[in-house]
């Protein structure tokens, strides 16, 4: 793989539920690499851990206890950063057989600083857009105004005027019709693909080294859906940005990715590239995929008027974390020959072929790994 | 493309304008009916210790040329009105409107001032509250608010004669002529404390500010203001703090009036609460119209405040 621009290691974000009185597991060890230039797609079910994955790389949690344990690296301008530098000192964690038992976290204080660490990195480095845009744009300023601002902070562009023909400049570039005119207009007046695109002209304004998007399509019409996804495609292509992707949806996933992370119950289960992972014939290939990828509506299943294929069962709820493989009981793969070890024990994510890992009994490690 | 929010504001003024001239003639007409049914007259108090079904009483009527109808003395009096002559005191004779400019500067002294001293108070405990949960600094903080409000703006203010005044003798007992004194000032603050604080305002200013600003702090906007690195208070501050600032002052506004007429009277303060106090004991008309009249058009004006704020701020609002 190339160089990495971030690298996520072991990652644990949890958030205590006052009425069950536990943890919810969020996301519980997750790794991921993004190397520079590429966009790899985080897919999986809603509460996979996906978003709140994204949500910690940004350094925007805000329910305790957050972010309690990993490390986090930007490489930028040749140098390392650690977005979770110093963690351990705020957050102690105690552990039995692996799993975190208690968590005992200054959150006031860690919120400091991960501020100080953040600052220079938000919005800067790393920008990000989100699900629901019309209500992500501050309805109380208009769309160039909240652009100006991003511009004056981030580039060295600092005057008024200059601002002002960057933004509009940017606005061209999402496609927005007529930009002079919009530039004056405030959220509200303006449609949500409209508005996505203003979040978007928003994001890169700042020419970050990393653009997370988090559910870019939800919450919008599915005709526009389509259009900001061939827009983000287009950007992708003129400006190389390095791309975090997160989407429910694996057509979307399908068609921006080069490589691909799906997650389930708050840990990665398999990655790999997105030609090999997403393969119709691909033979080696998670439990939780291959259900995923049964589940998308094909021209097949249509002309036959069959229906969709659902995932048996419930999503894994994260509090009551199981002792063997988190897709265990919902899996209908397992044979006798593993049974013993999906139920008792999590599987390694191995790597089955280059670059391309699963975590899964079914499926040895090759031993390079 | 600046002046595109000026324009609905002034239309909003005009409208609001139009209502509150409505709103006051139909006060002067409520409060005129309330007047005339209500017992008692205020020749009465012209003709102390006599009958008032004397002849005298007929004739003085006679000379004063008082119509005898109660519309043409409506009537009478909604004419001068509207000329600027609202008549003079029965009691004292002299010009409503005058003596009414008189006392409005020490009620406008006393109402304002508590006002700012409850924002003064109130804004800090609320943000702190807002931005970082409850932390025991903030929750005693509101604690104490909350008991100050409900504590009865009376008896707190003879709490603090007792104290201040009496116990230490930090104050001298405070009147009008406190003003010719040295340090004048410091006098007036202890009336203004008072009601600051025990009005009922501050603890609704609080919950309401930081119930407000924590449901905007956790808005998807905010989020995003954070995302892009910008200041969060840059982008709160319209909707999480500007808007139910005015809502709340606007709506607390008959509430310090009413508090006015209290500490006005704990402590001497020679404005319109006593004055109106004095002139319903009189049944002095044309003094208790015009302060009804001030009143109200105190009240509307807090609303018009607060109408314009929001018209300005609110873009959804301005492009009705």
């Amino acid at each position: 793989m190339d160089a990495p621009l971030l690298a996520i290691e072991n990652l644990r974000t949890y958030f205590y539920s006052r009425a069950k009185r536990a943890f919810i597991r969020s996301v519980d060890g997750v790794s991921l690499e993004v190397a520079r230039g590429e966009t790899l797609g985080i897919v999986g079910e809603s509460g996979s851990g996906k978003s709140v994955t994204a949500l910690s790389a940004a350094g925007l949690v805000t329910a305790g206890p957050g972010v309690i344990s990993g490390r986090i690296d930007l490489y930028s301008n040749g140098a390392r950063r650690n977005l979770l530098d110093g963690l351990e000192n705020y957050a102690r964690i105690r552990e039995r057989d692996g799993r975190v038992m208690e968590v005992e976290k200054d959150e006031r204080g860690w919120r400091k600083r991960s501020e100080t660490l953040m600052a220079g990195v938000r919005g800067k480095e790393i920008a990000m857009i989100f699900q629901n845009p019309r209500s992500a744009l501050n309805p109380y300023s208009t769309i160039g105004k909240q652009l100006m601002e991003t511009i004056r902070l981030h580039t060295k562009l600092k005057g008024e005027s200059e601002a002002k023909e960057r933004a509009i400049h940017w606005l061209e570039r999402v496609r927005i019709d007529s930009p002079r005119l919009r530039f004056d207009n405030f959220p509200f007046g303006m449609s949500g693909g409209m508005c996505q695109r203003a979040m978007i002209a928003m994001a890169l304004s700042a020419e970050p080294s990393l653009l997370i998007a988090d559910e870019p399509t939800t919450g919008l019409d599915v005709t526009i859906q389509s259009r900001i996804v061939d827009l983000l495609a287009q950007l992708k292509a003129e400006t190389g940005i390095t791309t975090l992707l997160i989407s429910h949806d694996i057509s979307v996933i399908q068609r921006l990715s080069d490589r691909i992370a799906v997650m389930y119950g708050g840990t990665v289960v398999e990655t790999g590239r997105a030609a090999e992972v997403l393969a119709p014939e691909a033979k080696v290939r998670h439990p939780y995929t291959t259900a995923l990828l049964a589940s998308i509506p094909s021209a097949e299943t249509i002309r036959r008027k069959s229906y969709l294929q659902a995932i048996e069962g419930e999503v894994l709820d994260t509090i009551e974390v199981p002792r063997g493989c988190r897709f265990y009981g919902r899996c209908n793969r397992v044979t006798e020959a593993i049974r013993e070890n999906c139920a008792g024990s999590e599987p390694p994510l191995g790597e089955v072929a280059t670059g391309h890992k699963v975590r899964c009994w079914l499926y040895p490690a090759t031993g390079k790994a | 493309m600046k002046f595109a929010a000026v324009k609905p504001v002034s239309r909003v003024l005009a409208r609001e304008l139009a209502v509150t001239a409505l709103l006051l003639f139909g006060v002067s007409v409520v409060v005129f009916a309330i007047l005339y049914l209500a017992p008692g007259d205020p020749l009465n108090v012209l003709l102390e210790g006599q009958s008032p079904r004397s002849e005298l009483a007929l004739g003085m009527r006679e000379a004063l040329g008082i119509p005898r109808t109660w519309y043409g003395q409506y009537a009478a009096w909604f004419g001068k009105m509207l000329q600027g002559n609202f008549g003079n005191s029965i009691r004292t004779g002299l010009p409503v409107l005058p003596e009414l400019a008189r006392v409005g500067v020490y009620t406008l002294t006393l109402t304002l001032g508590s006002l700012a001293l409850t924002l003064l108070i109130a804004v800090p405990i609320a943000v702190h509250a807002a931005a970082h949960g409850d932390t025991a600094g903030n929750t005693a903080a509101t604690m104490v608010a909350y008991v100050l409000s409900a504590v009865p703006v009376f008896w707190f203010g003879y709490i603090v004669v007792y104290v201040f005044i009496h116990t230490f003798g930090m104050f001298p007992l405070i009147s009008g002529t406190a003003a010719k004194q040295e340090h004048a000032w410091l006098y007036f603050l202890v009336p203004i404390f008072v009601l600051g604080v025990a009005s009922g305002t501050l603890s609704e200013m609080i919950r309401h500010l930081r119930e407000e600003l924590s449901r905007v702090l956790a808005e998807d906007y905010i989020r995003t203001a954070r995302a892009k690195g910008a200041a969060v208070w840059r982008h709160a501050f319209k909707e999480g703090f500007l808007i139910p600032v005015t809502e709340i002052m606007s709506a607390k506004i008959p509430f310090l009036l009413g508090g006015a007429v209290i500490v006005e009277q704990v402590f001497n303060w020679p404005g319109m609460g006593r004055m109106a106090w004095q002139a319903a004991q009189d049944r002095d008309f044309p003094v208790i119209m015009g302060i009804a009249l001030v009143a109200a058009a105190f009240v509307r004006l807090g609303n018009l405040l607060q109408r314009v704020v929001f018209t300005a701020v609110n873009p959804r609002a301005s492009r009705e």
